[in-house]
């Protein structure tokens, strides 16, 4: 910047709006810099590595043939077979943490701006309450994203380096060459992200209903529970196909050969469903919303 | 469709407003009422807040200042009344007024874990009116002028109420604006930091920036303030510029005089009322004026050492208001109960 520069007029803007780009920049950059955030992504980095090694051990064990059939059987199915755990690891944080993660920065997204006052700040900027939802949806959303990315990363460099092996055993009995099973893997990366964006959605309409993000995270986790206990009682099958987290088991599928798609869709139609639903709401509670 | 009267018309809309200057009002509330649950926060709020004022908004605790304040700057849904801020009907134009609206509302709200310069930067980003290239330059100088270059890069969590309360004052004067609301912007300041305070808000009002200030501290408001809006339970019950509220209220002549008897006695002779004060007489001037009290005591050969004007002070004027919005059927139900006892 030059001198000139130093003296110039600050404002040089007639706009009503703050530029897309800018506020989508500085919301990612602010998610990101969060502790909380960096912790989270710290265990999504530790945790496949952890388990990699676990893995190597016990069927190292299991190697001089004492270590119990049920341990001789995970051995047979990780030893030379590295690219499973990713598909472990992804069906594994879906079932809790990757939820947890998403309400957390949804709940951190309304709620937690709300406690803090600095919700009323981006308000009296002006950003728009559409658009300060847009731009809320969109932070969660991409370090969602970024959390499931950094599991399936983590998880194939370190099954290829602590368990070996250059392809994928499937529950089929067949097995995947190299470049298939990253394609899979990648597949199975996208449809957990869609879910966790449906439990986020969900958690961002609670949180604009709130000023606690602790309530958020409650409730959501609550949900969750609850829509695992009730998926799990046959006599309420009626009301399975509406349980999103119902369709959660089906996403195992991208590990069959050849692979059936109707449960995945059916998986992916249920999350768009819990998609809109949230953020509907979550717009309707915001339009009103004290600042 | 476009024809010339059309132009004409759409030209001078806004210069015939602007030609009545005294009624250009950079805030404007008509019959504003909000209600939470069963508690009416405030009611028929009718508050003109006059382009170029430093307007002081003065209550007890709980009187509905910041909920006014809310509603003026779209933050919170009026149950019934209209808002306008700037020309803007609110909240649907918050996107024309607001970028010209620097606020400090509810005491400031930043995040711990960033340092003073990333929370302002945060602010920046979203100001509509900042060019991208312009927004390091412009925190560094809201910094600067608030105080707090010094501790810009501390985290915020480390900063003392006071430095707190000067962040937010330095994201509400981010860029130039024409209005600027400041709700309690001396709390948690030490005496320094509050006259500070008093001079940003002084150079606003020099640069011909509306400011619109609530405080429940009386002092503050009669040193910084040109228009005064008082507010009682909800209600404003007085409003307009300082100097006549101050004036409207009982003016007396304080007349000090050894002989008090001699000096009452020729005042109600020419029909002045007077009544006995410690060291003197006090004199009501609503009827007559203080060169004549002068002349008709010193034609009675009355020895005047000292005659003063006695003006009603702030304090004064906002007992007196607040006191008599509260008379009626409340205080007569505490005179009847303790009749009772």
């Amino acid at each position: 910047m030059t001198t000139l520069a130093v003296d110039a007029p600050i404002v040089t803007e007639q706009r009503t709006k703050a530029p897309l780009g800018r506020l989508l920049r500085a919301e990612l950059r602010f998610m990101i810099r969060r502790p909380r955030t960096l912790v989270a992504f710290g265990v999504l980095v530790v945790a496949p590595i952890v388990a990699a090694i676990a893995m190597s051990v016990a069927s190292s064990t299991s190697a001089s043939g004492d270590g119990g059939p049920v341990v001789d059987g995970v051995a047979a199915l990780v030893t030379e077979n590295g690219l499973i755990l990713p598909v472990f690891l992804l069906m594994l944080s879906l079932a809790m943490l990757l939820p947890m993660l998403g309400a957390m920065w949804s709940a951190d997204a309304l709620a937690g701006e709300s406690s803090t006052g600095a919700l009323r700040g981006l308000l009296l900027a002006p950003v728009s309450r559409v658009r300060l939802l847009g731009v809320k949806a969109f932070g969660v959303a991409v370090v969602s994203l970024l959390a499931v990315v950094t599991i399936a990363l983590v998880a194939v460099v370190a099954g290829l380096a602590i368990l070996g092996g250059g392809g994928m055993l499937t529950l089929s009995g067949s097995t995947l060459p190299f470049w298939p099973s990253i394609g899979r893997i990648a597949l199975l990366a996208l449809l957990v992200t869609i879910q966790v964006w449906a439990v986020a959605a969900v958690a961002l309409a609670i949180s604009a209903a709130t000023d606690h993000p602790l309530v958020v995270m409650a409730s959501t986790l609550g949900g969750i529970i609850i829509f695992t206990i009730l998926g799990n009682i046959p006599a309420l099958d009626w009301l399975h196909p509406v349980l999103l987290t119902d369709a959660w088991e089906s996403l195992a599928d991208v590990i069959r050969d050849p692979m059936p798609t109707d449960g995945m869709m059916n998986a992916v139609l249920r999350a768009g469903c819990y998609i809109v639903i949230g953020y509907s709401l979550a717009l309707a509670r915001m339009s009103t919303k004290d600042g | 469709m476009s024809t010339v009267t059309d132009m004409t018309i759409e030209q001078e809309a806004p210069a015939a407003s602007a030609a009545g200057a005294p009624a250009r009002l950079a805030a404007r509330t008509r019959n504003l009422r909000k209600v939470y649950g069963t508690t009416v926060a405030v009611d028929h709020v009718d508050l003109d807040v006059p382009v170029g004022a430093v307007m002081g908004m003065l209550g007890p605790n709980g009187s509905g200042k910041t909920t006014t304040i809310r509603m003026i700057l779209g933050l919170v849904l009026p149950t019934a009344g209209t808002v306008e801020l700037l020309g803007h009907k609110m909240p649907e134009g918050a996107s024309w007024a607001l970028p010209e609206v620097g606020a400090l509302v509810e005491g400031p709200g930043f995040h711990p874990f960033l340092s003073g310069r990333e929370n302002l930067l945060r602010v920046a980003a979203a100001e509509p009116r900042l060019a991208s290239r312009d927004i390091p330059r412009a925190v560094g100088q809201a910094l600067e002028r608030v105080g707090l270059s010094a501790a810009a890069n501390r985290r915020y969590r480390g900063y003392s109420l006071g430095m707190k309360q000067r962040l937010g004052l330095a994201s509400a004067l981010l860029i130039p604006r024409r209005f600027v609301v400041l709700d309690e912007p001396t709390n948690g300041l030490d005496p320094a930091g509050t006259r500070e305070v008093r001079a940003v808000i002084a150079d606003l009002h020099a640069a011909g920036t509306t400011v619109l200030v609530s405080s429940h501290l009386l002092a503050e408001v009669e040193a910084t303030c040109t228009h005064v809006a008082v507010l009682h339970q909800g209600s404003v019950v007085a409003q307009g510029g300082l100097a006549e509220l101050l004036e409207a209220g009982d003016s007396g002549l304080l007349v000090a005089t050894p002989d008090i008897t001699v000096a009452v006695n020729t005042l109600r002779d020419n029909r002045i009322p007077v009544r006995e004060a410690p060291t003197g007489v006090h004199v009501d001037l609503a009827a007559t004026t203080a060169p004549e009290v002068v002349a008709a005591l010193v034609g009675a050969g009355v020895a005047v050492h000292e005659v003063r004007r006695q003006r009603t002070g702030l304090e004064e004027l906002f007992a007196r208001l607040t006191q008599s919005a509260a008379s009626g059927p409340q205080l007569s139900e505490v005179d009847s109960f303790e009749e009772q006892e």
